[in-house]
């Protein structure tokens, strides 16, 4: 019964839905794209999700060889995370490990191109709303509203003047916030280049190569697809992620929201897996095994969507 | 009609004799308590684990949270014609068995199983159900890893830049050890 209200219900939302996107709306989305590459900027932000909340800096500085970027997380261990054009480095003082994952291979780097906008109205609709300040900044306020379930819905707030995003918000079916991004403070302008050196040596600490390559999963047996409208398959790549053995790596996105799914084999992982479901933020992960392998698919999609994809990989033997 | 219920338990009546103790489990409480009674002291002599009455509601309050499953539903198994009296429905089949399954996993040390008692009708549903209703589990320190490497792959960092990525270093992904 309340499935078929569901249903009905979905029905008369995509059939109020179709109106295409308000001009104005797409070009808001063009100019917090362009901000993100074009600015320098030193900020702190607060990550909220589940009755918690986490204390951030966030540096960028912007240059003619791709920018710089570090993140470091302001309560509990002093985790941070360095982006450059080559490779993104995580610090992790707890276990003494630094984390690199090359970004040699750019061309399949998703990113949301200025051509993609335009196709996100197909999922989402986008409208831009009133005015309201954060941080002391005057912002543009934007929806973005799926228009069926399989997604999330987003709020954001742009500085007017300059682009920069302070603050977003993604929400679920019911309208109820999973996760948001709120900056506190904001300075845009020149960063200095030795702001985004890391805070430590890390001397003597492990250091975890991704090594990632591209794959083709398919020949070693695997099957899988996006299984959802408007998700397409983006990268599909084998890497490391701590064991010594390899890892398949196939994302899906819609060109706002992604969904990676990652194949391994059971034997010689040192943790035990955790089979089922976990949430944090808009982030759900899921964990099933499928012929002595372990398929954890990670994706920023209400929890039912990520359980699709996931159920969707089989195994048969290769001929 | 009390020595009827307990000869119905032990599967000592004949085809014929069936009638009359499962009407009166079907129509009357008290029959129905003698019923959870007789299995809850069978369970104790044979040393299972106790299932608390209670226990049931709270299983349904949260599952009535969970978010309503995608996959299409496998056809349910019907059970025996004889053991649907005592099971109205197969969501009540397995919130009970989930019942039980959550109670042996989460059960207090012995000794200290509050009353009244009864026992879970049999599980004959639970496991197509189970199959497409994951179960909940924590973040690991090893989901950290999962999640830095989704999010180089994300087109939201193209619009927060890199703030999302501090979903793969938060303490609630990698502060509890597996």
């Amino acid at each position: 019964m309340s499935r078929a209200l569901g249903a009905l219900l979905l029905c008369a939302a995509s059939g109020l839905a179709q109106a295409q996107a308000a001009p104005e709306a797409l070009e808001w989305l063009r100019k917090i794209h362009q901000a993100t590459q074009k600015l320098s900027y030193t900020g702190v932000f607060v990550y909220q999700q589940g009755g918690r909340t986490e204390t951030s800096r966030i540096t960028r500085r912007a240059d003619a060889g791709g920018g710089a970027e570090k993140l470091e997380v302001l309560d509990g261990t002093p985790r941070e995370i360095l982006r450059t054009q080559d490779e993104i480095r995580c610090y992790l003082p707890e276990s003494q490990v630094v984390k690199v994952d090359q970004r040699r291979d750019q061309r399949g780097f998703p990113s949301l191109l200025p051509e993609q906008v335009n196709a996100l109205a197909e999922h989402y609709a986008i409208d831009t709303g009133g005015v309201q300040r954060i941080a002391g900044y005057d912002c543009q306020v934007l929806q973005l509203t799926p228009r069926d379930n399989l997604r999330y819905g987003y709020q954001l707030w742009a500085d007017l003047r300059t682009g920069m995003l302070l603050k977003a918000r993604a929400f679920d079916a019911k309208g109820e916030t999973v996760e948001q991004f709120t900056f506190t403070q904001l300075d845009i302008g020149s960063v200095p280049r030795g702001r985004l050196r890391p805070s430590r040596a890390a001397r003597g600490w492990r250091v975890e190569q991704a090594g990632v390559a591209p794959a083709d999963l398919s020949r070693s047996g695997w099957s899988m697809s996006a299984d959802l409208p408007g998700f397409r398959k983006i990268v599909e790549i084998r890497r490391m992620l701590r064991d010594a053995q390899p890892v398949g790596q196939v994302v899906y996105s819609d060109g706002l929201a992604a969904v990676s799914v990652f194949i391994e084999p059971l034997a010689g992982r040192s943790e035990a897996a955790r089979l089922g479901l976990a949430t944090m933020g808009a982030l759900n992960v899921y964990t099933r095994e499928v012929a002595d392998h372990l398929v954890t698919v990670v994706g920023e999609a209400p929890a039912g969507s990520v359980q699709r994809i996931g159920n969707t990989v089989e195994y048969h033997r290769p001929q | 009609m009390k020595s009827k219920i307990s000869a119905l338990m032990d599967g000592e009546l004949d085809a014929g004799e069936l009638h009359e103790p499962l009407s009166a489990l079907h129509q009357d409480p008290g029959a129905r308590d003698a019923w959870r009674t007789y299995h809850l002291i069978s369970d104790a002599l044979q040393g299972r684990a106790l299932v608390r009455t209670d226990c049931l509601s709270r299983v349904a309050a949260r599952l009535a949270q969970e978010p309503v499953p995608v996959a299409a539903q496998p056809a349910a198994v019907r059970p025996p014609e004889r053991a649907r009296w005592f099971v109205p429905s197969a969501l009540a089949a397995s919130l009970a068995a989930v019942a039980l399954v959550g109670w042996v996993a989460f059960a207090p040390p012995a000794g200290n199983a509050p009353a009244p008692l009864a026992r879970a009708p049999a599980p004959v549903v639970a496991q197509a159900e189970r199959a497409q209703e994951p179960a909940r589990v924590p973040l690991t320190s090893a989901s950290r890893d999962y999640l830095l490497a989704h999010q180089a792959f994300s087109p939201r960092n193209g619009l927060l830049g890199m703030a999302p990525y501090v979903r793969s270093v938060s303490s609630d992904a990698g502060a509890k050890k597996p």
